[in-house]
């Protein structure tokens, strides 16, 4: 970095740094030594992809007070373009069966096709950012909705099914076991299934955080908070308005392209409205406005409904005594009154606007047990 | 006569019937405060949203420096040298003291958001801050940077939107009814602090308000319009004496403040 960022960062910064990297550290020696069938590491890669999702509709909804909901369609459109330009050439043939091994006849790197992905997911923001931008509002929130609706329908399009398999999943191409570096006999020496998603949500959240707090960032919050004063201090609307919707929407790209990896498969129906609001719901969970708030509360999301819930949807027998209620499904109703409360007792979410630096800040020097940040 | 700034030529606003503005011309020039009065509704507001491109004008031209600015975007407006306050205080309130005159330094950057972002452009970055410094230790709110622009008093905020205003560089600074709210010696403060803007940064001042004894302190020249049509102009002491603006005045409560007293 440069002199005056260093000029800038004070202990809090440096503090929070450290325990970032010291859970990178500590995901990538559990990695080696815990079974990878784990559910610790299905959460990590989940929560990941979804802090990233996340971070990047705070940044719309957060930062520049754009309230979309257009977050499932750029994901699908990361997710498809990463599976398509993934699937290795002799597997077309099985994947395309009904289309005759499909257009594309030719694999791209996986880091190469991930970018591909947000690029698409952010030239389709900027074509369809030049109508929709122009509302505000609620209205904004229903375009982008809409939009989000017809990409899906869209790509389960018959016609289109040399491209995108129609109706049918992508399957087969990279995923995040991957990742893992494996001897000639075909085991794993080194594990990273699980950081590698970590380290690429990381840097792209990293590069989120250095453009909020650029004279970029500045300027978007400045539009959040007052559109008319922002204008009036030469902020054009119109091309930042823009910027942040494209940088939003590459960031869900590759997002959805991380999920294409942790899924395994893509499927355009399952890109539904409902991803769009567990995502928001993230958001509103950890903080309008925090980054920090984002990345701590999405694991925490991924790992009750993937995880710590999970025991509610079975019978428990504690001695002789069969917990009344317990039962397939009951664990939603459980997560809907969490979430209740945290909407009713929390307005802020966990983290308010504040960062992990403030939180340190805060506590001035006491020993700090750092969440999952990043 | 020395040069001049903003030209205002036959500028009309009509709002479906009603006429806001009606054909008001003005002049202002290099290092004047101009005052624009009237009785409320008079359409002065309306008169600077158009100078500011918020409204787009019926008819009539607006000209910056000689060049036609009539109908151009508000931020387009800014750059081209004429920065504005607020009646209603505007600032952005998620944001410090400091973050609020930084962010008005923005319109000049010279890089885009790849450089910004990735800090190509540290030196950039570095000056901007170091400005924006110096220009809150000009206005006297060096002390106050760190503070959350919303929690500060009422006359500080009013200060704040002026510091902001400045950091875009202006050439042109339109004050709309600055000392609003203010009490009597936060007023006459005021006035002075323009005073001394006006000459540390080679301002030309326009200014709209309804404290009299700010606007004949300050100002070097007044235009006076009632029901969007201009009624009076000249010194303060010829608009003062001046038979229609008190006719104006005196139908509504602010007679007092306008008779020469």
């Amino acid at each position: 970095m440069t002199e005056i960022k260093r000029k800038k960062l004070d202990s809090a910064t440096v503090i929070s740094i450290v325990i970032v990297l010291a859970l990178y550290v500590a995901v990538f020696v559990a990695e080696q030594f815990i079974p990878a069938t784990s559910m610790l590491f299905t959460v990590i890669k989940k929560g990941a992809t979804y802090a990233l999702v996340a971070v990047s509709m705070n940044l719309l909804n957060g930062f520049t007070g754009i309230f979309s909901l257009g977050q499932a369609g750029f994901m699908l459109i990361g997710a498809y373009v990463y599976g398509i330009f993934t699937i290795p050439v002799i597997s077309r043939m099985d994947v395309y069966q009904y289309y005759n091994g499909g257009l594309v006849q030719f694999t791209l790197p996986v880091f190469v096709a991930m970018l591909l992905s947000g690029l698409a997911a952010a030239f389709l923001a900027l074509l369809i950012g030049l109508p929709v931008l122009r509302l505000k509002s609620d209205y904004l929130a229903i375009a982008t909705l809409g939009f989000a609706e017809i990409i899906r329908a869209l790509f389960q399009w018959d016609k289109l099914g040399p491209i995108t398999n129609g109706s049918n999943m992508l399957r087969l191409f990279p995923n995040f076991n991957d990742f893992n570096i494996r001897n000639a006999d075909g085991q794993v020496v080194v594990y990273l299934s699980t950081l590698v998603p970590l380290l690429i949500a990381g840097v792209c959240i990293f590069v989120i955080i250095l453009l909020i707090n650029s004279t970029y960032g500045r300027a978007l919050r400045a539009i959040k908070d007052d559109e008319i004063a922002a204008e009036a201090m030469g902020i054009r609307l119109a091309s930042h308005k823009r910027l942040a919707f494209c940088i939003s929407s590459f960031f869900a790209g590759v997002g959805g392209a991380m999920l294409a990896m942790y899924q395994t498969t893509v499927q355009a129906k399952s890109f539904t409205t409902a991803m769009t609001y567990e995502i928001l719901l993230i958001v509103v969970i950890g903080g309008i406005g925090s980054v920090t708030g984002s990345c701590l509360s999405s694991f925490l999301f991924v790992a009750c409904s993937e995880w710590w819930l999970r025991f509610l949807d079975q019978k428990q027998v504690i001695g002789d005594f069969e917990v009344p209620l317990l039962r397939n499904g009951f664990r939603l109703v459980v997560f809907s009154i969490i979430i209740m409360i945290v909407v009713l007792f929390f307005r802020q979410g966990i983290m308010g606007r504040k960062e992990l630096p403030d939180l340190i800040r805060q506590l001035q020097g006491k020993k700090v047990k750092g969440g999952a940040s990043k | 006569m020395s040069e001049n700034v903003l030209h205002i030529d036959h500028l009309t606003m009509r709002f479906g019937g009603v006429v806001a503005v009606n054909d008001l011309s003005m002049d202002i020039n290099r290092g004047e405060i101009v005052a624009l009065i009237g009785p409320n509704g008079a359409g002065k507001t309306t008169a600077f949203n158009m100078v500011t491109g918020v409204y787009t004008p019926t008819s009539g031209k607006i000209t910056l420096m000689g060049q036609d600015i009539t109908g151009r975007r508000p931020d387009e407006i800014t750059k081209l040298g004429i920065a504005r306050t607020f009646q209603n205080i505007r600032l952005f309130s998620s944001m410090t003291v400091f973050e609020n005159v930084l962010t008005a330094r923005h319109l000049r950057r010279t890089s885009n958001f790849l450089s910004a972002t990735f800090r190509l452009n540290a030196a950039e970055e570095k000056r901007m801050r170091q400005e924006t410094e110096a220009l809150l230790k000009e206005v006297g709110l060096y002390e106050l940077r760190d503070e959350m622009a919303t929690s500060l008093p009422y006359g500080k905020q009013r200060l704040l939107e002026i510091a902001r205003a400045l950091s875009t560089q202006p050439k042109v600074l339109l004050l709309d009814e600055p000392a609003a709210g203010m009490n009597p010696q936060e007023t006459e403060e005021l006035g002075a602090f323009i005073k001394l803007i006006k000459d540390k940064f080679d301002l030309t001042v326009f200014l709209i308000e309804h404290h009299m004894n700010l606007v004949m302190d300050i100002s070097d020249r007044i235009y006076v319009i009632d029901f969007g049509k201009q009624i009076a102009q000249g010194t303060p002491s010829e608009v003062q004496n001046d038979p229609a603006v008190i006719a104006a005045y005196l139908g509504v409560d602010e007679e007092e403040e306008v008779s020469p007293a």
